[in-house]
């Protein structure tokens, strides 16, 4: 489904990104870790063009995403994004967030997108809400919010950007819950995060990275049994801690 | 020096004053308005593109408007849109071009110059993860400009358009260089023809101070109300 | 297109018998700074003292700056420009008013252009010093106080010094302005660059050249102005103080 092959990227002369070699395979869930500045945000970022990249290849569904001549547009109406600060439309009420993309790009009927983003909020726990505004709503509110706007657009892949570090401690649950259940329900899915809880509750695979490398990439009990690189060791040590 | 005061040349001319003078101000106030925040807007997009041409193309032009007099840029505008109107409909020389229109292209190419600059820092202060999160969706370029950017940056800069348009409409007085007829050029006119300077100076005076601190009032008002939440 | 171009006009004898259309232009611009540089004097005596009035607690004080300030800043400099060269000469007693009226032009205009122009100036001056001295945070004041330091030497020694480096390149702009606005006064006689290069236009029918020569004058002053106002910026920074915002470009 998502196939990364040594993807090189730099900001001017510094070097994010090093040879960066990985696939998620359809229905798979892959955990992506590592300290600050590993550039696991940038490595998910280009994976949906967000990002550009100067070296290697990154092909999502058959579609070459580094290609001058490829409709980024539409395969990102393909792929959901999940953004670590929410990035719900403040101006618009909950229902118009869920239902502008799927008027403006898959062309959907406003009723049809309406009842869509009904069905989904409703299966995130918030159908009560679809009036409100972003503003009002707690930080896990929105979260859920975001991760139905996504859900709305039938994407075949889910990619998470460090989903629940900017929640209350008493709202991780909430959106972990969510994430959860959409694995369960056999989405494709890669996911940066720290929450290594979730990681083996759900992943199949995960990565770490670190200096723009990727480091280890293992099946979840291999990662969580013995880690090969001494890197990884001491990452897991720090953060399993609490 | 008060004993003098005629007020009643105040009276008597207030329907050349307000119905031909005032109206030529307000008038050309909104539509410069209404034109510069577009002209404005669309440059402020220009200078944030990555085509290096036209980002430099329109800080020049912005760069130029505000290094240089508004009495100087009115006098440009004058001689030059008649040549320009000319060149384009082939007539071979200058065609006729009142004061008012001339006016009106005048302010509203210098103001989009302002405009564009506040424009410019609102859409700059719309954090990366809102375009972001648009492009996620599949939303292109213009899309999420129109639906997701632009709305915000011009609801948070709406109190600073505003103050903008105040000044202005204070601006505008300076069209009395080509001799247009403005509510400043009505009240010269009537001072002149009845030398009544004191009472005709100090009127417009009063009324542009009424009118400009009123409207300073309101949108400082204005401003608690629409701030968009976040 | 039937327009003659004559840059050599520049070279050609003007009005004032024995100056080029150039030395013509560029004696407006003399009038140009020299209007603007009174006015800016004044206005940063004026509005330094009206900006640090208003962050003192005395009410009827800070009240009374607040209306000096609305005053000024609500009417429009034109109009402002007509009430000091018609109407004030009017409204003082008789002798003063007859002396003023007799000043030999050019004087006659210059006077009150730059009282105009440095009380207009005055008012946006005062409004930068007020913002920067409430840009400060409250512990500078607090920690003078508790040197024993009086209202006013906490101000002479700790608030106005920062202030005036923080609000440096935004006075930049107000200086600009004031040249800018300085043009307005043409229209009670002045002959700064402005009102020159429309008497050349007027007398030469060389429309273009006269007003590009005009934009190109202007441009080149600003320049130095601005190239002038970096290097005291840099002259009077203070190491290590990240504060003010580097204004990048205009």
């Amino acid at each position: 489904m998502i196939s990364i092959k040594q993807v090189g990227k730099w900001y001017g002369s510094f070097h994010v990104l090093a040879d960066c070699t990985t696939q998620v395979a359809k229905g798979e869930v892959v955990v992506v870790c590592g300290p600050s500045g590993s550039g696991k945000s940038t490595l998910i970022k280009c994976v949906n063009g967000l990002e550009p990249f100067q070296e290697g290849e990154i092909v999502v569904d058959g579609v070459s995403v580094g290609d001058p001549k490829t409709d980024l547009p539409k395969l990102r109406s393909k792929v959901g994004m999940v953004f670590q600060h929410f990035e719900l439309f403040p101006h618009m009420s909950v229902m118009q967030n869920l239902t502008l993309a799927q008027i403006k790009v898959l062309r959907r009927t406003p009723e049809a997108a309406a009842d869509k983003g009904l069905k989904l909020l409703e299966r995130v726990g918030l159908g009560a809400h679809k009036d409100k505004f972003p503003g009002q709503l707690s930080g896990g509110q929105q979260q859920r919010v975001a991760i139905a706007r996504a859900l709305c657009m039938d994407p075949i892949a889910m990619l998470f950007d460090e989903p629940t570090s900017a929640l209350d401690p008493e709202m991780i649950n909430e959106v972990l819950d969510v994430m959860v259940a959409l694995a369960k329900d056999g989405m494709t899915m890669m996911v940066v995060t720290h929450e290594m809880g979730f990681a083996r509750r759900v992943a199949h695979r995960v990565i770490f990275m670190d200096g723009g490398r990727i480091v280890e990439d293992a099946k979840k009990d291999e990662f969580f049994g013995t880690p090969r690189s001494e890197r990884a060791q001491q990452f897991l040590s720090k953060i399993l801690q609490h | 020096m008060l004993a003098g005061f005629d007020f009643d040349v105040i009276q008597r001319s207030y329907p050349y004053l307000f119905e031909q003078g005032m109206t030529f101000t307000l008038t050309l106030t909104a539509l410069a308005m209404v034109g510069g925040v577009v002209f404005g807007t669309a440059l402020a997009m220009m200078r944030l593109s990555s085509f290096v041409p036209l980002a430099t193309l329109a800080g020049s032009y912005v760069n130029l408007m505000r290094s240089v007099p508004l009495v100087l840029v009115i006098f440009w505008f004058y001689f030059l849109v008649p040549w320009i109107g000319g060149w384009l409909l082939g007539a071979g020389n200058t065609i006729q071009v009142g004061a008012f229109h001339s006016a009106v292209i005048t302010f509203t190419m210098f103001e989009a110059a302002y405009y564009c600059e506040i424009m410019r820092a609102g859409i700059q202060s719309i954090p990366r993860g809102q375009v972001w999160s648009a492009y996620a969706l599949g939303l292109n370029y213009w899309q999420a400009m129109a639906r997701v950017v632009l709305p915000q940056a011009f609801r948070n800069m709406l109190p600073v358009l505003l103050t903008q348009t105040i000044i202005l409409f204070q601006d505008t007085s300076l069209v009395y260089v080509i001799s247009a007829t403005d509510f400043f050029g009505a009240a010269v006119k009537v001072a002149n023809r009845d030398y009544r300077l004191i009472e005709m100076y100090s009127f417009v005076a009063v009324v542009y101070f009424v009118i400009s601190y009123s409207l300073s009032a309101l949108v400082r008002r204005f401003q608690e109300r629409i701030a968009v939440i976040r | 297109m039937n327009y003659h171009w004559r840059w050599n006009i520049f070279f050609q004898g003007s009005t004032n018998p024995g100056e080029s259309w150039l030395d013509y232009l560029l004696a407006g611009l003399g009038w140009t700074i020299a209007s603007a540089l009174c006015a800016w004097a004044i206005a940063l005596a004026l509005g330094a003292l009206v900006g640090t009035l208003r962050t003192t607690p005395h009410r009827w004080l800070a009240r009374a700056c607040a209306a000096y300030v609305e005053i000024f800043r609500n009417i429009p400099l034109l109009v402002q420009m007509f009430l000091w060269f018609f109407v004030l000469p009017e409204l003082l007693p008789e002798n003063l008013g007859d002396a003023v009226k007799q000043m030999p032009p050019p004087w006659a205009s210059f006077v009150p252009a730059v009282l105009c122009l440095g009380i207009y100036t005055s008012v946006r001056v005062a409004e930068q010093v007020r913002a920067g001295i409430q840009s400060l945070p409250r512990g500078q004041t607090l920690a003078g106080t508790a040197l024993g330091l009086t209202r006013a030497q906490t101000y002479r020694h700790v608030i106005l010094p920062m202030t005036f480096r923080i609000i440096l390149p935004p006075l930049t702009s107000e200086f600009l302005n004031c040249i800018k606005n300085s043009s307005v006064a043409l229209t009670i006689g002045l002959l700064e660059l402005t009102g020159r290069a429309r008497a050349m236009q007027e007398f030469t029918f060389q429309v273009f050249e006269a007003f590009t020569a005009a934009t190109v004058i202007y441009l080149l002053t600003n320049l130095v102005i601005v190239l002038g106002m970096r290097s005291l910026e840099r002259a009077v920074r203070v190491p290590g103080f990240i504060g003010s915002p580097q204004a990048g470009g205009h």
